[in-house]
Order: structure tokens, then sequence, then C-alpha cells
């Protein structure tokens, strides 16, 4: 029983870190119905500029006298970097084929992603980089459950930009704005909707939150490498397809349900088959309903 | 305008291809083959780097090689996937290469060298561990690193006799290599009375390794044994264990031995042990080597050291005779003899140049030599 609940922590913080990620395919798949191949690499950058500004500060000294500001402006201003990145490629690589073929844009996502992330290996180097390991350590224990500060930091500040978004989409204007924009663009643009902007918006959010995934994964493992966007990109796609793409409450579900498949793989049969078991709950749920898991009423939610 | 700019590249191209085509006339062709992208890079650079350094010394300290200006390395990133390493073998081949440096994995080296045998040309891989390397009987294959079937009976000596285990839980991420030792070991520690609680594995590229360190956890052994391929799934795990407060010996192998274990596990790393060939720094050949890779490349890393040595016994070997037909450096490879920067070399009829593995335990964020299977603890 211990160990249950160990591994049912372990997979509701892994879990997080997907729906971070997945939240970005599914808000870009729902303005402008692309897989945005390239998020994988807006985690990676996010992580990476964490790392540096993480060891900027503690290089300042500045770590051990304020280490919640530090965390909090190097959160910040990796956001911010992966934002205006998510923007540009947006408008280098997507904008000028918006109107050609839907594949022609998927190849162009595909190239963006390598590009970016040998981009990544040619500045940063190949060696593995180590975050300031001074930062929340230790944790709670119950007997041989052992919660981690890092895990409550990981689960609270998901949870907390996870009900952000939803007000976000769901209660302003700027939020029925991408609702409108996803459903129509012509319709909205006629509303005096700038479609261009919100696709825009929707880019710079869905990368500023893969950053906030990427800080943690470094914080959560103590490190980051060049390749690190890759494998849970992929998760985290198949989270938001799980979830029913396009759908923000689906993405949140899916990355839960693929972290706590994995890590109930793993910790009751094999870690071996750990992935397997992952795909196959997402074929098996592709199998017996199409458009994923909240994926119905696609076009009333949808972003 | 564009006329005339077009035709400056065309004739610079066609100069700068006969400038190639005569330069390479006196041009000593070597290839290596490691990973230089994906999750290994930094293991494969440092084979890469290893490389660069022999031929820097070689030229230096021998004077080259009578009869070419230069001697030129063709670095293969083989991504350590077995279809990319015989892709690039088939380069190399193709390049005319003489010799091989590599590979890294032992997934790699094993058909690369299937592939280079049918073309005649010697490989020395600096770091495939796995026997099959050696064991299948080619005739161009030869190894300056040490094999699994030794390196596995010293962890199950060392982890019985230095740390006094009962209880042990092996985890592997499944490469040829690290399976294949991950095996060993167990068999071993069987054979020594050791009970061997769990064999689980892990998959390459895993990042997250919480499910499987709690269920290390829930069985408390007195030794997590991890066989994972490269440093920084180690340093994961090493990371995640010491958080989880599993209180195990962490014992590892030769794939951890890189300097950027501790920066990167940092304290988590301390008291960790793992069996690597043994390397003494003080000795002036180690020194030359030293002198040039540090400055250009920094810390000297797992390695780099063994792609030093075979290198230089390569081009030691292609000197001595004085041509490069392979049968020739084959027969004056087998005759080397020399002190290298690594160890004595000196190889055996299969290829092998022998192991010398001991174990060393991370203290203040270095590597120090703790004990050796023939002598016990090393003050």
């Amino acid at each position: 029983m211990d160990s249950f609940i160990q591994q049912l922590i372990n997979g509701i913080t892994l879990g997080g870190i997907y729906a971070l990620i997945a939240l970005g395919y599914t808000m870009v798949y729902g303005v402008i119905q692309l897989i945005n191949f390239a998020h994988g690499e807006f985690f990676a950058a996010g992580g990476y500029v964490g790392v540096i500004f993480l060891s900027f500060f503690a290089g300042l000294g500045y770590m051990e006298t304020h280490p919640v500001l530090c965390l909090t402006a190097s959160f910040i201003l990796a956001m911010m970097y992966c934002a205006y990145l998510a923007i540009g490629v947006e408008k280098i690589a997507y904008k000028p084929l918006r109107k050609e073929a839907r594949l022609a844009v998927l190849l162009s996502a595909l190239g963006v992603s390598i590009f970016l992330s040998n981009g990544l290996m040619l500045t940063q180097g190949v060696y593995v980089k180590a975050y300031p390991s001074e930062l929340f350590q230790g944790g709670l224990n119950f007997g041989m459950i052992t919660i981690s500060y890092l895990q409550i930091l990981i689960v609270s500040l998901t949870a907390a930009l996870l009900v952000a978004l939803n007000l976000l989409v769901f209660k302003t204007k700027i939020g029925m704005a991408m609702r409108a924009t996803a459903q129509d663009k012509t319709m909205s643009a006629l509303v005096a909707i700038g479609s261009n902007n919100i696709i825009s918006l929707t880019f710079g959010i869905g990368a500023a939150l893969a950053a906030v995934a990427g800080i943690m994964m470094g914080l959560y493992y103590g490190s980051v490498n060049y390749d690190m966007g890759f494998v849970p990109g992929i998760k985290a796609f198949s989270a938001a397809v799980l979830g029913g793409i396009g759908n923000i409450t689906g993405a949140m579900l899916g990355g839960l349900i693929i972290g706590m498949v994995e890590i109930f793989g793993a910790g009751y049969i094999s870690g071996e088959y750990k992935d397997v078991f992952a795909f196959i709950i997402l074929i098996g749920v592709l199998y017996f309903k199409p458009t994923g898991i909240m994926g119905e009423n696609i076009d009333d939610t949808r972003v | 305008m564009s006329k005339k700019i077009f035709s400056t590249v065309l004739m610079s191209l066609l100069l700068m291809s006969f400038v190639i085509s005569t330069a390479s006339a006196e041009t000593l062709k070597i290839g290596s083959m490691s990973p230089l992208t994906g999750p290994y890079a930094s293991d494969g650079t440092d084979i890469k780097n290893g490389v660069l350094t022999a031929i820097e010394v070689f030229q230096q300290q021998e004077g080259g090689i009578p009869g070419y200006d230069k001697i030129e390395l063709f670095p293969q990133d083989d991504v350590c996937d077995p279809r990319n390493a015989v892709a690039a073998a088939n380069k190399l081949i193709n390049l005319k290469v003489v010799g091989v440096i590599g590979a890294y994995c032992s997934s790699c080296t094993i058909p690369a060298s299937e592939t280079l045998d049918e073309a005649k040309i010697v490989m020395i891989t600096p770091a495939s561990t796995n026997e099959q390397v050696t064991d299948r009987g080619l005739p161009y294959m030869f190894r300056m690193c040490g094999r699994d079937d030794d390196q596995a009976p010293a962890a199950a000596k060392f982890m019985k006799e230095s740390l006094n285990a009962k209880t042990i839980f092996i985890i592997d991420d499944k490469t040829t290599y690290s399976q294949g030792l991950a095996d060993g070991v167990s068999k071993n520690s069987k054979a020594l009375g050791m009970n061997v609680l769990t064999h689980d594995h892990v998959n390459q590229g895993d990042k997250d390794f919480s499910a499987v360190l709690t269920k290390v956890k829930a069985a408390k052994p007195d030794i997590l044994y991890m066989s994972l391929q490269g440093y920084s799934p180690a340093a994961l795990m090493t990371i995640q264990a010491k958080r989880m407060g599993i209180t195990a010996q962490i014992v590892t192998q030769d794939a951890t031995f890189q300097p950027k274990f501790m920066e990167v596990a940092k304290d988590t790393a301390e008291g960790v042990y793992l069996t690597y060939g043994f390397t003494d720094p003080t000795t002036p050949e180690y020194k030359a080597f030293e002198q040039i890779y540090v400055p250009k490349y920094g810390k000297i890393a797992a390695y780099a050291t063994y792609a030093y040595d075979s290198t230089i016994a390569l081009l030691k070997a292609i000197k001595a005779a004085g041509s490069t037909d392979p049968d020739k450096i084959k027969a004056e490879l087998m005759k080397l003899d020399f002190k290298g920067a690594s160890k004595h070399v000196k190889f055996k009829a299969n290829g092998d140049s022998g192991s010398s593995y001991i174990a060393f335990k991370v203290s203040n964020g270095q590597f120090v030599p703790y004990w050796d299977p023939a002598k016990g603890l090393i003050k």
C-alpha cells in the first residue's frame, strides 16, 4: 500500500509535467489545426534558459540570499524567451504556409524541430548541464512514503497554471477571442478579432507553459540535455490526442493518465514495457472513441 | 553580375577540388566512429577528442609517418545505433581509411566490424566491452578496453568481499553492453552466494526512474547495481535514488567513469562505487596525453584515454609496417609492446589487450581507486 501511494505521487508529478507540455500541442491544434512538432523543443529551450539564469544567479551569490526570487525570475525569463521563440517560429515557418496544404506546415514543423534541437546542441554543447542542486532539498516523510518538496512544488505550480489557463480561456475576453478564432477564422475576423495576434498569443502561451515544464523537469531530474525535448514531446502529444486534441481539459487529463500509466506500468509490471502500456491505453481509447476522451464537443471548447 | 559570381564560385570550387585531390595523395586517412549526436554524444565526443589528441602527439613525438605529410581523421557519427554504425562503416570504406577507432556502444561495434572486416580494415575499439566484440574471431578486430566477463566477476567479488553484501537489486537499460554486463553480474553474484532480489530493466533515454526506484526502496537491498549506458542516466538514477531516501550502496560500471557524473549528481554521487580499468595518472605517457588533451577539451573522461592509446597503437603499427596493407598492419599490431597512457599495450591472439578492473569510489567529487580484486583495499 505504501508503495502504491508512492507510485501515485510519482505518477501525478510526471503526469503534471506531461500535461503542461500537452496543453501547447492542443491549443495550437485547436486554433490552426497544426500538430506543432517543434513544441518539444520549446520545452527543452525553457529548461536551458532556466539553467543558464539559475547558474548565473548562483554565480552572483543571489541563490543563497533570495532563492525564491531567483527561481521566480528564472521562470519568468524562460517563459518570455520561449513565448517569443514560439511566436518567431510561427511567423517564419508556419504563417507563410498557412494557405498551403496542411502537410506542408507539418513538414515545416518537423524541420523546425530538428533545427532547434541541433541549434541547442551547437550552442550549448553535447554535454548534460546540471541544475544548481541547493534548491528544494529534502521532503516530507510518512513512514515509507517520501514526498519531496520538489514534487510538491511541481504539482502545485502545475495545478495553479492549469486553473489560470482555464480562467483565461473561458472567463476573459482574450479567451473568448481565442475560442472564436478556433471555431471560425473568417467569421471572427469579421467581428474585429485579429486572428494573427490570437494565433501568436496561442503559440506564446503554449510555449510559456512548456518552458515552465522544462525548468521543472530540470529541477526534478537535476539536469538538462539538448535532446530532452523529443521523448516528452512525443508523450505529451500522445496525451493531447488521448484527451481529445484541441480540448484543454482533455490535455490535462491525458497528461495525467499517460504519466500514471507509465509509472504504474513500470512499478507493477516491468520498467521496460512502460511506454508500451502508455501507448496501449492510447490505442485502446482511440479505438473506442476516435476523438479522444474529451473530444466530443470539440467545436465548443477547443482553443 | 550574378553570372560573374556564379563563375567565381565555380572556379573556386574547381580549384578547391584540385587542392584536395593533390593533398590527399600524401594524407593518411583514419576513421573514427562514435556517437556525436544523440544521448551518448558526450561519450562519443570524448573518443573523437582522444583520437585527435593522439594524432597530434604522434606527429610531435614520432614525427608522423614517412611518406605522408599529414594524418587526417574522418570522424563518423553512429548515434549508438547499429544501422548508422553500418552506414558509417561503409562510408569509411569508401573514404579508403587505413584503420578505424570505434565504436562506443558494443551494439554498434559488432555489426560495423563485420562490414569493415569484409573490406579488410583494422578496427580498434576503445570502449566496447561486450565479449562478442572479440569472441567472433574477426581477424582485424582489436580492443583497447577490458571485457565484461572480467568486469562482472570483479564487480561481484567487490560487492561480496569489500561491501559484505547479501542482497542485490540489479537494473539495466537493455543495450548489448548494459544488459550483457548486468546478466554477468547477476550470474557471478549468485555464484558467490549473494541473493539477487530482482533484475529489472528500464529503457534507453529514460529520465524518470521513480517507479523502479520505489520498488528498490520496498525491496531494501544491500546493493543497487546500475548497469546503464552512459554517465547521464546513471547520474539521474543516483539523484532520484538518494532523494527518495534509498540507503542501499550504489555500485555501477565503466560507462559511468566520466567526471560529468559528479557534476550532474553533485553530492549525491559521493560514496558511489564503480568498476573501471586501472590507469596510473602519474606515468609520463599519461602526462603527455594530459598536456595536449586538457587545455583543448577539458577534463579527461571515460574513454578518451583508451581512444588515445588505440590511435597511438594503430599509427605505430602503420609506421612499422611501412605500408597500408591490412595484413602487415595486423602483424605489426600483434608485435606491439609499449607503455600507453591508459595501460601497457600488448594485444593477445584474439585482439584483446587484457582487463585491469578495480573498484573506484567517488569521494570529494573525484574517482578514487578503492579496491583491487587481487590486493583488496587500496590505501
